[in-house]
């Protein structure tokens, strides 16, 4: 089981993400805005960040690079959720410390493959 | 003389009216809320549902489709934007659930209904209804809805048909670009663009047609879609074709192409005394080209009296690898023309600085 942060504020996708990874054994904690992920992030411990790309206020991006800059959370796994017409942001993404993306539409498969491969990948 | 009465009644009924207009609003806001939180409460057994919908492997799908499909005309109302929404969200099994579950509800068929509504809104929302679920067997019935009479349903139809993906769409999508009633060239490009390499045949018959939107039109979707074998078409377009818009969609799509064939005209584009825009457009595609032999031309227009049509060549010749570079610091240290020396030390000042991937290679006009 793994502590998976969300940030997104279209609510559709933060439940439907929270419920595939809560249906995978993962502790999910989500919110909606990148000031509230970047103040979770700083106040508990996860082990892997979705974020979305274009948030009001703060970004994706923005917290991406909050998260690398503070040495308690430069290590943590960061995923960016994008839309197909953003596909642009993803080289700014990783640019900012991004260790993958998924674009949506996804399946929820897929997003579930990409976490456990992810989560995988760092447990080594 | 204005009446002293007047005056009191005015002052009197301004805040009046104030007081009204602030209780309308705040009486349509709280209204508005109150449905939007009775259409969650209503929603939220059946969303639970749906979430489960969307996670769950084929074999368990049928019988959540069986849980939420006879869904009463109220909850149905208040799920029904999730469900829309979700669609163009999701993909793979999770999409094909939520088509599914349209298709339990008879809303492809009530869609295709109220494509014929009195309402332009319900038109509309089934337009786009529609072309979220890719519902085929509406092409013919959104074809027609390209000439309706409200503007935003045509803009809809021609999206939805994009999303649909049924080739028959094409010459209704370039005949909508003309007449009284038409759509936007930005929304018929997406939606032919979207249609994918099978609308080629039908898109290509458009470079016939002798209205210069519908060729320029069809030109731009042939490159984007990167229709190769029609090169020698749009060559002849830059070549012969009479109205700059229609050669300067075919100059960016030659650039699109990348086939050989397109460095001559291409050139050509570039000479002086052709129109400043298309010369611009020129130097970008013979960047994006990369063919070397178009050093030489691109190196001599970068000391043109034109900024936009030096700048781009500055780029393009970046993007020609070490003999574009070699030719832009032969310039830049030139003392014959410090015009060019300019802009070539400007390009070079990019590429060190990395952000020639950030701009487009063509300087904005």
């Amino acid at each position: 089981m793994a502590r998976v942060l969300i940030a997104d504020d279209d609510p559709d996708i933060r439940d439907l993400v929270a419920f595939k990874l809560t249906q995978n054994g993962h502790q999910i904690t989500a919110v909606e805005d990148g000031m509230a992920a970047l103040r979770a992030a700083r106040e508990q411990p996860f082990d892997l960040v979705l974020l979305d790309i274009r948030m009001p206020g703060m970004s994706g991006l923005d917290v991406c690079r909050s998260v690398r800059a503070a040495p308690e959370t430069a290590s943590l796994p960061v995923i960016l959720i994008t839309a197909r017409s953003q596909e642009g942001d993803v080289e700014l993404g990783f640019a900012a410390g991004a260790d993958d993306y998924i674009v949506k539409p996804f399946s929820p498969r897929e997003l579930s493959s990409r976490v456990a491969a992810m989560l995988s990948r760092v447990e080594r | 003389m204005i009446h002293l009465g007047f005056v009191t009644q005015a002052l009197l009924f301004l805040p009046g009216l104030g007081l009204v207009l602030s209780l309308l609003i705040t009486g349509t806001r709280l209204v508005r809320t109150y449905r939007q939180g009775r259409r969650r409460r209503l929603a939220a057994p059946v969303r639970a549902v749906l979430l489960e919908l969307l996670c769950a492997p084929e074999d368990e799908q049928s019988e959540l489709l069986d849980r939420i499909a006879p869904a009463d005309k109220r909850t149905w109302k208040a799920l029904e934007p999730t469900v829309a929404a979700m669609l163009g969200k999701v993909s793979g099994r999770a999409r094909t659930a939520l088509v599914l579950l349209y298709e339990r509800r008879g809303s492809p068929a009530d869609a295709v209904a109220r494509l014929r509504s009195r309402s332009a809104a319900r038109r509309g929302r089934a337009a786009q209804v529609l072309g979220r679920l890719r519902h085929r067997p509406a092409t013919e019935s959104l074809c027609r809805l390209l000439d309706d009479r409200d503007r935003e349903v045509r803009l809809t139809a021609a999206r939805a048909l994009g999303h649909i993906g049924d080739p028959v769409a094409v010459p209704h999508l370039l005949e909508s670009l003309h007449g009284k009633r038409t759509v936007p060239p930005a929304v018929v490009t997406a939606a032919l663009t979207s249609l994918g390499p099978d609308a080629v045949p039908r898109v290509a018959a458009g470079l016939g047609d002798p209205a210069p939107l519908v060729r320029a039109v069809a030109i731009e979707v042939l490159g984007v879609t990167g229709a190769i074998t029609r090169t020698p078409d749009i060559v002849r377009a830059l070549w012969e074709g009479p109205e700059t818009e229609v050669r300067i969609r075919a100059a960016r799509a030659l650039g699109r192409l990348g086939m050989p064939d397109g460095l001559e005209p291409l050139l050509a584009g570039l000479r002086p005394g052709q129109p400043v825009t298309l010369r611009t457009v020129a130097a970008g595609a013979l960047g994006n080209l990369g063919a070397v032999a178009a050093t030489g031309p691109l190196k001599e227009v970068l000391g043109d009296a034109d900024p936009h049509v030096a700048g781009t060549a500055a780029r393009a010749l970046l993007r020609l690898g070490p003999a574009g570079e070699a030719a832009l610091r032969e310039a830049a240290v030139g003392r014959s023309d410090p015009r060019a020396a300019a802009q070539a030390r400007a390009a070079l000042a990019e590429a060190a600085v990395g952000s020639t991937r950030r701009v487009p290679v063509e300087v904005v006009l």
